[in-house]
């Protein structure tokens, strides 16, 4: 759901009201009641099998050799979706097919790296390359992998999901840059069946799941192929973005933030559709398992006024201005790691051209 | 839109936004310029608006009750000066003969009456002296208090700026081309592409 939709009257209203009777009653600011410990699987002294890395791999070589029909359900900060999943391989060739259940229609279809989402009410068929697909497993077995610096798992035990039994993985990470995840994984296979993101106390931030899951489903890749090159009839957009690099952009770390790698740099064009869309630089992060966007426009007053952090499910935002000698900027980043991540991102930013 | 099922604070919200056209916009007017509680709704509403869009807006809410305060002060000694002023004043100009209705009714109305305009400026004095207050709350109680699709308010962290709806159409666009670009995670493949892919805002 759309978090920029203009309040509605009664919301509005009630915003108002709310305000105007916290007001008469002049208590003190209290924060939120306090956050319920959330039960944290129980500390088994199982021994660790594998690294994290391990895990992972494991994890990834099975989406790619496994075909499956499945119902995926994500649920993400109060809101929720769902989606029916076609998966088929061959050889090095993978194609998913991906037909969202929740929200206006929306087809999309991948090959390795090749991305169309079709959106049948507006007839218009996006079309891009998203190199991050192609980027594992070789991240993973790199040596000089942050992973398992920043990251420990042990394994919880055994427990079913969409009637397989899987293992229960907790990676938990080893600062308080970074959320922790508990992964249920196929046992004979080592798909993921179930995934939850973990704040510091616990608590589920986002939840990924097949409901529902067919393994070594009979999906044809020939048809997927068929029904993927299926553009008529739709305007293709294909994004404008530009590869470039940081450096390029005038842009550096001053402090690297802990485990986090710079991955890639683009710059993105004008947004002719909207007003507000000036060109901007993006700017991409990774330790392995969460990733960060620093999202860099040139400071406007009349656009860019509140400064702070939003919060959608494990989605962490910190929008701050960003000014020296030379100019002024306005930076939003965006990840799934907690505000003080993003705080130590922006406090790190500086201009040097 | 129906807008004649609206209350009269949605009616006053719906005016605000320019969604309001022929009777549904005279009427709405009508009741901005007769009722009392329209206007408080009309300022309110301002004032959220204004809180949320910047913090600038909201620095320092006691400045406006101050101001209140001290136009009140100002108008009550002010009026007993002028009066006088008026009453001589009217005697000789033939053409003032026309504002001679005007001055008397200046006349009955002394300072301290309640008029029209006390009530008002009493209860705009007394609506801001709240919002100074509701603004305090507005970041800890108005999010949780707001429909489930806004975005929520992160726990308060040390050290930064304290946190705020942001309502930036762009920030959606940064959301999604995050989700597109910067899925870069080992996760990635056997789930975050079908996790974003599921989860994707429609464009908007």
């Amino acid at each position: 759901m759309p978090i920029n939709r203009p309040l509605t009257h009664a919301a509005r209203c009630l915003l108002a009201s709310v305000a105007l009777m916290a007001a008469a009653l002049a208590t003190a600011q209290t924060p939120a009641a306090g956050h319920s410990t959330a039960v944290a699987a129980a500390a088994v002294g199982t021994p660790v099998q594998r690294s994290t890395s391990e895990w992972l791999l494991r994890m990834h070589e099975a989406s790619r050799r496994r075909a499956y029909i499945g119902t995926l359900v994500v649920s993400s900060g109060g809101n929720m979706a769902s989606s029916r999943i076609w998966h088929v391989c061959d050889g090095d060739q993978q194609m998913e097919r991906i037909e969202a259940l929740s929200g206006p229609p929306r087809s999309t279809f991948r090959h390795n790296e090749h991305v169309i989402t079709f959106s049948p009410q507006r007839k218009v068929a996006v079309e891009e390359t998203r190199e991050s697909l192609s980027m594992f497993p070789g991240l993973l077995k790199s040596t000089d992998t942050a992973i398992d610096q920043h990251y420990s798992t042990r394994l919880l035990g055994t427990e079913r999901v969409a009637g397989f039994d899987a293992d229960l993985v907790q990676i938990e990470p080893k600062d308080k840059l970074r959320f922790a995840y508990q992964v249920w994984s196929e046992k004979k296979s080592g798909l993921v069946i179930r995934l939850q993101t973990l704040d510091g106390q616990g608590r589920v931030l986002e939840q990924v799941a097949f409901s529902e899951l067919q393994l070594d489903a009979p999906v044809s890749m020939s048809k997927l192929t068929q029904m993927m090159a299926k553009t008529e009839g739709y305007q293709v957009e294909r994004p404008e973005l530009v590869k470039t690099t940081a450096a390029a952009q005038g842009w550096a770390l001053k402090a690297p933030v802990a485990g986090f790698k710079s991955m890639s740099c683009y710059r993105r064009p004008a947004h002719a559709d909207l007003p507000s869309g000036g060109p901007a630089v993006q700017w991409i992060f990774s330790d392995g398992l969460a990733s960060v966007s620093l999202f860099i426009e040139s400071f406007d007053r009349l656009r860019h006024g509140a400064e702070g952090v939003t919060v959608m499910g494990a989605t962490h935002t910190l929008a701050r201005r960003v000014s020296d000698k030379t100019g002024e900027w306005w930076l939003t980043a965006v990840g799934e790691v907690p505000a003080q991540t993003l705080q130590a991102f922006a406090q790190g930013l500086e201009r040097r051209k | 839109m129906n807008h004649e099922n609206l209350s009269q604070s949605e009616q006053v919200s719906a005016l605000m936004d320019g969604q309001l056209t022929g009777p549904a916009f005279e009427q709405t007017v009508q009741v901005l310029a007769e009722v009392e509680g329209a206007r408080a709704d009309w300022y309110a509403f301002h004032l959220v608006g204004d809180v949320l869009r910047s913090q600038a807006l909201a620095v320092d809410g006691a400045r406006d009750a101050a101001f209140l305060a001290r136009l009140r002060l100002r108008l009550q000694t002010e009026g007993q000066v002028e009066q006088p002023e008026f009453a001589t004043g009217s005697v000789d100009a033939p053409a003032l003969q026309d504002g001679a209705g005007v001055i008397k009714n200046f006349d009955k109305a002394s300072a301290n009456d309640t008029t029209l305009r006390w009530k008002w400026v009493a209860g705009v004095a007394c609506l801001a002296a709240a919002t100074v207050l509701a603004w305090n709350l507005t970041v800890g109680v108005g999010a949780p208090a707001a429909p489930p699709q806004l975005a929520q308010v992160a726990p308060p962290v040390p050290d930064q700026p304290p946190a705020a709806m942001i309502r930036d159409p762009r920030l959606d666009e940064w959301l999604q081309a995050h989700q597109q670009l910067g899925g870069t995670s080992a996760l990635q493949m056997p789930s975050g592409f079908l996790r974003n892919a599921t989860f994707e805002r429609p464009a908007q």
